[in-house]
């Protein structure tokens, strides 16, 4: 039990950036964000067991993480105030050792958390360079269907960068 | 601007804090904030509330004497004992549930159909349960006071009046306050994974219905 107490802790401290990126787009308060994060580490531990490796590690671990963030969990219900991420964002811009690539990065960011939870997670995984197949398995849908939908949420994302 | 360049952008920034080892190990000590931890838990608080209030009333029901109390009190205990099997089999059915075993459509699916059978269970608990005692209880008195006795009360304006008065103060009361206390509970909640599935297979949210 403890050696896969380790595994897990090395797993998830070699993976975690793909958790912090998931609860970023789905949270902003972070507190919540914290919360969500402790979330996804907990689903992923009930399932470890369960996980033979069929799947590569990353697939297994957008599906709790994302099957988390959208409809395992539940916020507290305490006052989160509601911010104006793009405006918070773009103030970042502002100070002076702030750079281009991170504001472009702050930007794609602010598009995507403006998508539905479901195309925001399509967007991350593309990003992630997650086959089509393997988005297509993950949510639940055909890999046609992930390609058309992809070309929309591009264009969308354009737009809402470009606003 | 392609996807490859969205790409680039997206790994141009990694930035956030990474979580130490002890943090994480603390994390796995935590408790879930899960929909179905949740539902377990308020799902255990109802069978603990119902096996205890089960031992008061047969606890009680042993003192009493033969007749139409000692009958209701023992219909309302075999209600409390389909209760418990029915909570029992809820418990074993969401400790085995996975959120991540299956895919994002498969999963809203299975939180909507847990979701909307246990809210449905409560609705006609109160709907059909509450009606049935009422009469129930009226014919148990009947046989209690003799047929005659009792058309004679029953058939008294006044009587007739508060019966119906009674009967739909409870029944609404009852029946507000449980929409209300889901509703608020697990609605919003059920209405959010609906649009998502709606959102992933539009038809898929039609079956459900």
């Amino acid at each position: 039990m403890i050696e896969d107490e380790q595994k897990f802790i090395t797993l998830i401290k070699e993976h975690q950036a793909l958790i912090h990126k998931v609860c970023t787009m789905y949270e902003h308060d972070a507190d919540v964000r914290n919360d969500l994060f402790q979330e996804i580490v907990l689903q992923l531990w009930k399932s470890f067991h369960s996980f033979r490796g069929e799947a590569k590690i990353t697939t297994w671990m957008y599906r709790i993480a994302l099957n988390t963030a959208i409809s395992g969990f539940r916020k507290q219900s305490r006052n989160i105030k509601t911010e104006d991420i793009r405006q918070k964002h773009f103030n970042i811009s502002d100070t002076p050792n702030h750079n281009e690539r991170e504001d472009d990065f702050l930007r794609l960011q602010w598009a995507i958390r403006q998508l539905p939870e479901i195309e925001r997670a399509m967007i991350m995984m593309a990003l992630e360079e997650v086959p089509y197949d393997e988005i297509a398995d993950t949510i639940g849908i055909t890999q046609n269907n992930v390609r058309v939908r992809m070309n929309r949420i591009r264009e969308k994302i354009k737009k809402l960068m470009l606003t | 601007m392609e996807l490859d360049d969205l790409k680039t952008i997206w790994k141009s920034s990694e930035g956030f804090r990474p979580k130490n080892e002890a943090e994480l190990t603390r994390m796995l000590q935590g408790h879930s904030k899960s929909i179905i931890y949740k539902l377990k838990r308020n799902v255990w608080f109802e069978m603990i509330f119902t096996l205890l209030s089960g031992a008061m009333l047969l606890a009680y029901t042993l003192t009493l004497p033969s007749g139409a109390l000692k009958w209701v009190a023992m219909s309302i205990l075999i209600v409390f004992s389909i209760y418990t099997l029915y909570y029992a089999k809820k418990l074993v059915l969401l400790s085995t549930f996975e959120i991540g075993a299956e895919n994002i459509k498969t999963n809203l699916e299975k939180l909507i159909r847990n979701l909307t059978g246990y809210l449905r269970f409560y609705k006609r608990s109160y709907t059909i349960l509450y009606p049935l005692y009422f009469i129930l209880s009226l014919i148990l008195i009947a046989i209690e006071q003799g047929a005659s006795g009792f058309i004679d009360n029953i058939s008294k304006p006044k009587t007739i009046l508060v019966l119906f008065t009674l009967a739909a103060v409870f029944y609404f009361c009852c029946t507000w306050l449980v929409d209300w206390l889901l509703k608020r509970l697990y609605g919003n909640h059920l209405d959010k994974m609906k649009a998502l599935l709606n959102d992933i297979d539009p038809s898929a949210e039609i079956e459900l219905r």
